[in-house]
């Protein structure tokens, strides 16, 4: 595990660097704006897996009620919302190139904001719950009832209205509309962003058990 | 006592309480009124462009119909908790039959507001219905999502500090989706046509909400 830690480090630098200078600009793009696709996309797909994460960790913790599901349900919540962020972020660079205005109401783009009020929601209610032995099944709750949810507000709201949006990679078609360097560069971003996000949990949820278990400490 | 006379008391006991005391139902109403009175002062029927006028009513009244329901939805596990019954009703009545008693008279109680509210855009606004077995239909299906995840969250929030924001916080991610697909659906049903897409969206919203509450309703009401 150590060992993929340190290789992480220069496979994105390798990743970053691939995706300035390897693929070809997209057809149909504004300069280079398509670029952005190695790094708005990945951030959207870490923010995704950091909602799944919660979910199926909150889920572990209804079951065994052992503490540690909860410490990486809610870091899971705290990265998935930073990575929430830079996706609107990243989006808005895009936006800016090709529309000419940083927010458009898209409903791609607006379903994403919510997915961040979704993340901000979720720990601001864990903040309201102010006894520890509540927090985590209220919040677990929250993050399964959300978690059912969630598939309405990412996938099917924004496909019942019209949208900007360029077609996503899951398409009706059914096809990767990409030529080989960009799928594999793409690929290639969506496997470090996964990695890094992973790296980034575990360093977050460790030091919420240390916390815990100060507390504990401190109230013995 | 059978399921659904269970429900069914659930659901009298919490009519019964509101129409008591009145102020949080007179309030909901109230609001409802001034949100409309405000909307038809403002704009009125003849300042919307006629090509915007279906997409700005529909969006319009969902404003209204959700902001008057969020001040009366949440009381549903809020008032047990402020009149001490709440322990009562967990001794004797499972949590699943409870969120459904709730859910159902959050529904009655949407269906109210919406009662009193489309009249009010019918004259104000002048308002043009095409096709209203279609509106009734979104009223029921999107009233129905609303209900249920507002019950929900309203056990969530019951014992938490600040509930009343808190709330609204956390039940704006979840009910959006319902909101948007509800006015793209009140939008065609003005027009005339049967909004087969956003209503089979919004069964489809219903049936994963209700479920996902019944399977979570025990962990939510747990003391």
């Amino acid at each position: 595990m150590k060992v993929l830690k340190l290789l992480l480090l220069p496979y994105m630098g390798a990743v970053i660097a691939a995706a300035f200078l390897w693929p070809e600009p997209a057809k149909g793009f504004i300069g280079e704006s398509s670029r952005i696709v190695f790094f708005h996309v990945p951030c959207a797909w870490a923010s995704t897996l950091a909602f799944l994460v919660a979910a199926v960790y909150s889920a572990g913790y209804l079951w065994k009620r052992n503490p540690w599901f909860d410490d990486v349900a809610a870091a899971a919540v705290r990265i998935g919302l930073l990575y929430g962020i830079l996706t609107l972020i990243t989006g808005s660079l895009f936006a800016n190139i090709m529309w000419g205005s940083w927010w458009n109401w898209d409903p791609r783009e607006s379903s994403y904001l919510l997915l961040v009020f979704l993340y901000a929601a979720y720990l601001f209610l864990r903040s309201a719950v102010e006894d520890p032995e509540r927090r985590p099944r209220i919040a677990a709750a929250y993050a399964l009832f959300a978690a059912v949810l969630m598939p309405f507000l990412v996938f099917v709201a924004p496909r019942v209205t019209a949208s900007l949006h360029p077609q996503t990679v899951i398409n009706p078609q059914g096809k990767i509309l990409m030529d080989t360097p960009t799928r594999a560069v793409f690929f290639g971003a969506m496997a470090g962003f996964s990695g890094l996000f992973l790296w980034m949990l575990s360093i977050d949820a460790r030091a919420a058990r240390l916390r815990r278990t100060a507390r504990n400490l401190h109230r013995d | 006592m059978s399921v659904l006379t269970r429900v069914w008391a659930v659901c009298a006991k919490d009519a019964t309480q509101e129409l008591r005391r009145r102020v949080a139902i007179v309030a909901v109403f109230f609001f409802a009124a001034t949100a409309l009175t405000l909307v038809s002062f403002a704009i009125g029927p003849f300042r919307l462009p006629a090509d915007d006028r279906p997409a700005l009513q529909a969006a319009l009244l969902w404003i209204i119909l959700f902001f008057a329901a969020a001040t009366g939805l949440p009381r549903a596990f809020v008032a047990e908790e402020e009149a001490g019954t709440a322990l009562a009703l967990r001794k004797t009545v499972p949590a699943t039959l409870v969120l459904a008693g709730k859910s159902l008279f959050n529904l009655v109680l949407f269906l109210a507001i919406a009662a009193v509210t489309i009249p009010g855009f019918l004259v104000l606004l002048d308002w043009k219905i095409g096709n209203a077995a279609a509106i009734a239909a979104t009223m029921l299906a999107g009233g129905y999502g609303l209900a249920v995840v507002s019950t929900f969250l309203s056990a969530l929030v019951a014992r938490a500090g600040q509930r009343n924001v808190l709330f609204v916080l956390i039940a704006f991610p979840l009910v959006l989706p319902l909101l948007l697909t509800a006015i793209a659906a009140t939008i065609e049903a003005t027009g005339g046509a049967f909004p087969t897409t956003p209503l089979r969206v919004l069964v489809a919203y219903d049936g994963a909400a209700t479920g996902a509450a019944y399977m979570l309703a025990e962990v939510a009401w747990e003391d």
